[in-house]
C-alpha cells in the first residue's frame, strides 16, 4: 500500500509540474498583450514608472528566469499581486474560495442525496411510470445545458422587474451584511436557496440515472435472490444488500464528480453573481489579469489532480487488486 | 424521435437563406429595440403595441383660395399659384388613424419640388395634430436657419428657381426633439391617445411682382413608426430579428457542434488505436499524456485559450478538440485491448500480415461503431461548450449563434425588460438539439456498446 501510495503522489506531482508549464506557457509566452497591459491601461503611467513596474514584477528578465522563479512560486503558492486589485491574491481568493466550497459542497451533498434516493426508488419499481418519469427527468436535465435552466430561473424567479420574483438577483449577501449571526445564516440561506435549487435541479437527474442503473445491476444478482428466500423484507433487500454493493461505486463517482463541480461552478457564478473563485476567474481573464487567473488556474489544476488522486486512493483502498497491478 | 428532431434541425440549417431573408448581423432597426413577437398581441399586456407601422398620407385640401390650384391625387399633390399679386395661403391635411399605445419613437419624411418659380417667394410648413388633445406641433418648415418659434410673419425663402427638390426625414430624432423642445419619449407625448391624427401642410405664396408662378408638388409623405411588435420572435437591443438570428444559430451550432466532435474522435481514435495495439512504452506514454491531459480543468483552460488566442471559429473547433479528445481515447483503447486478444489477429499475423494491415483492416473497422457513438453523444457537448464561452462573451462576434443571442441578452437589458421572446428561444433550441444528439446516441450506444448490449 505504501509504494503504492507513494508512486501516485510523485505522479501527480509530475502531472502538476506539466500543467504549471502549460500555463507558464500559455499566459507569458503565447498571450497577444503583455502582461503589464493591465497597468499600463492607466494613462497617468509614463513611460519611466512602466519600465519600474516591469523591473517590480520581474518581467524584463530572461525568460528561463521567470520560468525558474515561476515554478517555485506556485509550488510554494507565493502568487504575488493581483493587477487589478493591486492586492495579494491569496487574500483575495481564500475567502471566495471559501464562498465556492459552500456552494459547491451543498449542491453536491444535495443532489447525491436527492439522486441518489430517487435512483434506488425508480429501481425497486422499475417498470412502473415512476420509473418512466424518472429516466424521463433524467434523460431531459442531462441535456439540458446547466446555465440555460439556471438563466430561466434567474429571469423569472430572480428579477426585480419580474411579477413573481421571489429571490434576490444575485450575490451572496445583502449589503452590508447583517451582523447578528442568525440573520447572516438567513440571509445566506435567501441568496444561496437559488443557485442551490438550480444546480440540484439541473444533476440530479444524473445522479438517479446513475444510481438506478447501478441498481438495476446488483439487482439481478443471484444473492438478491437469496434474500428474497430468505424472507427478508423488500426494504432490507434493497437497502441493506443491493444498495450495499452499489455503494463503493457510488462513492467513488462522488469523488470522480468533485473537479467538475468547480468547472459547472463558474457559469452559475457567473449568472448568479455569487462571489466565489469561477466568478473572479472569469472577471481576471476579461481584464488581463495575469497573476490572478494564472493562480487560478494553478488551483483549479491542484484540485482536480488532487481529486483524481483521491479517486485512485479510494480505489486502490476498495480493491487490492488495483493495488497490486492486474497482471497480463 | 431524435432523428425527427436532428431532420428538423438540419433542414432549418440548410434552408436558412431562405426562411429569413435578414442578414441576422448587420440587420438592425427593423423595428423597434426589443419589440415583442407579433403574435404576442393576444396577450393583454401586448395588446396595444403598435406593429411597425408605415402610413402614408393622402393630401386633402383643407382651407383653400382662389389663386390656388390643387391637384390632388393618391399620395401626390401638386399646388399651382397662378394668379394676381397677392400673397396667399392654403392648407393642406391628411388624416391618418392610429389605434395603437403611444410608440416610442416616430419619423416622418415627404419629398417636395416646386417648379416653374418666377418672381415667386413661398414657404412651408408642416405639422401634426393631436385631434384628441388639440394639439399642434410643428414638425418641419422651409425656413432654413431663422428662427424656430413661430412668427407672425412667415419670412420668405426661395428666390427664382427652376426646381428644387428635398426630401425631409426626421430620422435623427434629436432634431425634432429639441424643436418640438419636448423631452425624450416626445413620441408618447405626441401620439398620447388613440384616435384621429392629421398632418397639416401649410403653404405660403407671395408673390413679388406680376405673373408669378409657383408649382409645388408633394408626393411620398408618410410617417414611419417602428413597431413594438414585429416578427416571429420579436427584436433584440438593435432592432434586429431574433428569429432570424435563431434560424442562422442553426447552421452555426450545427457546423461547430458536428466538426468539433468529429475531430476529437478522431484525435481519440487514433490516439486509442494505436496505444492499444502497440502496447508497450508507446501505450504507457500515450496514456500518461492522456491521464495528464484527463487532470487539466477543461472549462477554465478553454476560457483561457480562448481568451489569448483571439476569438475565432477555428479556433475554437481546434481547441475543443485538443481538450476533450481523452474520454473516446480510453474506451477505444480498452476496446483495442480485447480484439488484440482475438483468434483472427493471431492468424493474420501468422499470415505474415504487416502491422499497420491489421491496424487499417481490423481494428479500425471493429472500433468504429463505438467511435461512432462517442461521436454522437459529443456534439452536445461540442455546442453547449461553444454556447458558454460565447454567453461569457468570448466568442466570435462575427458569427450568429445561440449563445451570443443569450449574452446579448443577458448584457443589454433583455431581463429588465421582460423580454421573454429573446431569453427562451435560444436556449430551448440549444435543449432541443442536444436532446436529438442525445437520443441518438443512447440508441447508437445500446446497439453498438458489446457491455451493453447483453441487457437488451
Amino acid at each position: 500500500m505504501k509504494g503504492y501510495l507513494f508512486k501516485k503522489i510523485i505522479y501527480a506531482a509530475i502531472v502538476l509540474y506539466t500543467i504549471e508549464s502549460l500555463i507558464f506557457l500559455i499566459f507569458q509566452v503565447f498571450s497577444p498583450t503583455d502582461p503589464m497591459t493591465a497597468f499600463a491601461r492607466n494613462p497617468m503611467l509614463s513611460a519611466e514608472a512602466q519600465d519600474a513596474m516591469r523591473r517590480l514584477f520581474g518581467l524584463d528578465q530572461p525568460l528561463s528566469t521567470r520560468y525558474v522563479k515561476h515554478i517555485v512560486n506556485m509550488f510554494t503558492f507565493n502568487f504575488g499581486f493581483s493587477f487589478y486589485t493591486r492586492t495579494p491574491v491569496l487574500d483575495e481568493m481564500l475567502p471566495r474560495l471559501r464562498n465556492s466550497l459552500i456552494l459547491l459542497s451543498l449542491s453536491l451533498t444535495f443532489n447525491v442525496i436527492l439522486g441518489v434516493l430517487v435512483g434506488i426508488y425508480a429501481a425497486s419499481r422499475r417498470g412502473s411510470k415512476m420509473d418512466v418519469l424518472v429516466m424521463g427527468i433524467g434523460l431531459f436535465t442531462y441535456g439540458a445545458p446547466i446555465f440555460y435552466v439556471q438563466l430561466l430561473f434567474f429571469f423569472f424567479l430572480a428579477n426585480p422587474k419580474s411579477p413573481i420574483s421571489i429571490f434576490p438577483p444575485g450575490s451572496m449577501t445583502t449589503i452590508p451584511a447583517p451582523t447578528d449571526p442568525l440573520a447572516y445564516m438567513a440571509d445566506l440561506a435567501y441568496h444561496i436557496a437559488l443557485p442551490l435549487i438550480t444546480l440540484v435541479v439541473a444533476q440530479f437527474g444524473w445522479w438517479a440515472m446513475y444510481t438506478r442503473s447501478l441498481m438495476l445491476d446488483s439487482l439481478t444478482e443471484d444473492y438478491i435472490v437469496t434474500a428474497r428466500a430468505k424472507g427478508l423484507s423488500e426494504r432490507n433487500v434493497l437497502l441493506g444488500h443491493a444498495f450495499r454493493a452499489s455503494l463503493t461505486t457510488i462513492v467513488t463517482m462522488v469523488a470522480v464528480i468533485i473537479p467538475s463541480l468547480f468547472l459547472g461552478g463558474i457559469m452559475t457564478e457567473y449568472i448568479f453573481a455569487w462571489p466565489g473563485v469561477g466568478q473572479w476567474f472569469l472577471n481576471s481573464i476579461l481584464v488581463s489579469d495575469y497573476p490572478a487567473a494564472q493562480a487560478l488556474l494553478w488551483i483549479y489544476a491542484i484540485l482536480m489532480v488532487g481529486s483524481n488522486l483521491l479517486v485512485d486512493l479510494i480505489y486502490g483502498f476498495l480493491d487490492p487488486r488495483i493495488r497490486v497491478g492486474v497482471r497480463r | 424521435m431524435g432523428i425527427a428532431i436532428i431532420i428538423i434541425f438540419v433542414s432549418i440549417a440548410v434552408l436558412a437563406s431562405k426562411l429569413t431573408p435578414y442578414d441576422p448581423i448587420k440587420s438592425k432597426f427593423l423595428a423597434e429595440a426589443v419589440a415583442a413577437p407579433q403574435w404576442a398581441t393576444i396577450f393583454p399586456s401586448y395588446r396595444d403595441l403598435p406593429p411597425t407601422t408605415e402610413i402614408p398620407a393622402n393630401w386633402d385640401v383643407k382651407q383653400g383660395s382662389s389663386f390656388v390650384h390643387v391637384e390632388l391625387s393618391t399620395g401626390l399633390a401638386v399646388v399651382r399659384y397662378s394668379g394676381e399679386m397677392e400673397k396667399d395661403d392654403i392648407y393642406l391635411e391628411a388624416i391618418f388613424l392610429y389605434p395603437y399605445s403611444p410608440p416610442m419613437t416616430f419619423s416622418y419624411q415627404f419629398s417636395w419640388t416646386a417648379e416653374e418659380v418666377k418672381r415667386m417667394n413661398y414657404a412651408l410648413e408642416l405639422t401634426l395634430v393631436n385631434e384628441q388633445t388639440g394639439t399642434s406641433y410643428s414638425l418641419w418648415d422651409s425656413y432654413y436657419g431663422y428662427n424656430v418659434k413661430r412668427t407672425p410673419e412667415i419670412p420668405p425663402l426661395t428666390k427664382d428657381v427652376n426646381s428644387t427638390s428635398v426630401k425631409a426625414d426626421s430620422w435623427s430624432t434629436s432634431e425634432l426633439q429639441s424643436r418640438l423642445q419636448l423631452r425624450p419619449g416626445y413620441a408618447k407625448t405626441i401620439f398620447s391617445e388613440k384616435g384621429e391624427y392629421y398632418l397639416l401642410m401649410h403653404i405660403v405664396f407671395e408673390p413679388t411682382s406680376e405673373n408669378a408662378t409657383c408649382e409645388i408638388s408633394l408626393k411620398d409623405t408618410k410617417i414611419t413608426i417602428p413597431g413594438m411588435v414585429w416578427g416571429i420572435l420579436g427584436t433584440n437591443h438593435l432592432g434586429g430579428d431574433i428569429f432570424c438570428e435563431l434560424v442562422y444559430g442553426t447552421q452555426t451550432s450545427l457546423i461547430i457542434g458536428v466538426s468539433a466532435a468529429f475531430f476529437m474522435t478522431a484525435i481519440g481514435t487514433v490516439v486509442g488505436v494505436v496505444a492499444g495495439y502497440a502496447g508497450g512504452i508507446v501505450d504507457e506514454f500515450l496514456m500518461r499524456i492522456t491521464d495528464i491531459m484527463l487532470c487539466m480543468p477543461m472549462l477554465p483552460l478553454l476560457i483561457t485559450l480562448a481568451f489569448v488566442f483571439g476569438r475565432s471559429l477555428l479556433l475554437l473547433v481546434l481547441m475543443m478538440s485538443a481538450l476533450y479528445w481523452t474520454y473516446e481515447a480510453r474506451i477505444i483503447r480498452s476496446r483495442v485491448l480485447s480484439l488484440r486478444e482475438m483468434a483472427f489477429v493471431e492468424s493474420a499475423q501468422a499470415a505474415g500480415a504487416s502491422n499497420t494491415y491489421i491496424v487499417l483492416r481490423h481494428m479500425i473497422p471493429n472500433v468504429l461503431p463505438i467511435a461512432f457513438a462517442a461521436m454522437v453523444l459529443n456534439v452536445p457537448s461540442a455546442i453547449v461548450s461553444e454556447a458558454v464561452i460565447s454567453f461569457i462573451g468570448l466568442g466570435d462576434p462575427t458569427l450568429p449563434t445561440w449563445g451570443k443571442t443569450l449574452q446579448y441578452a443577458f448584457h443589454s437589458g433583455g431581463f429588465e425588460k421582460l423580454a421573454w421572446w429573446w431569453i427562451i428561444p435560444p436556449g430551448l433550441a440549444l435543449m432541443i438539439l442536444s436532446l436529438g444528439f442525445v437520443f441518438i446516441g443512447h440508441a447508437v450506444d445500446e446497439i453498438v456498446n458489446p457491455r451493453l448490449r447483453r441487457r437488451r
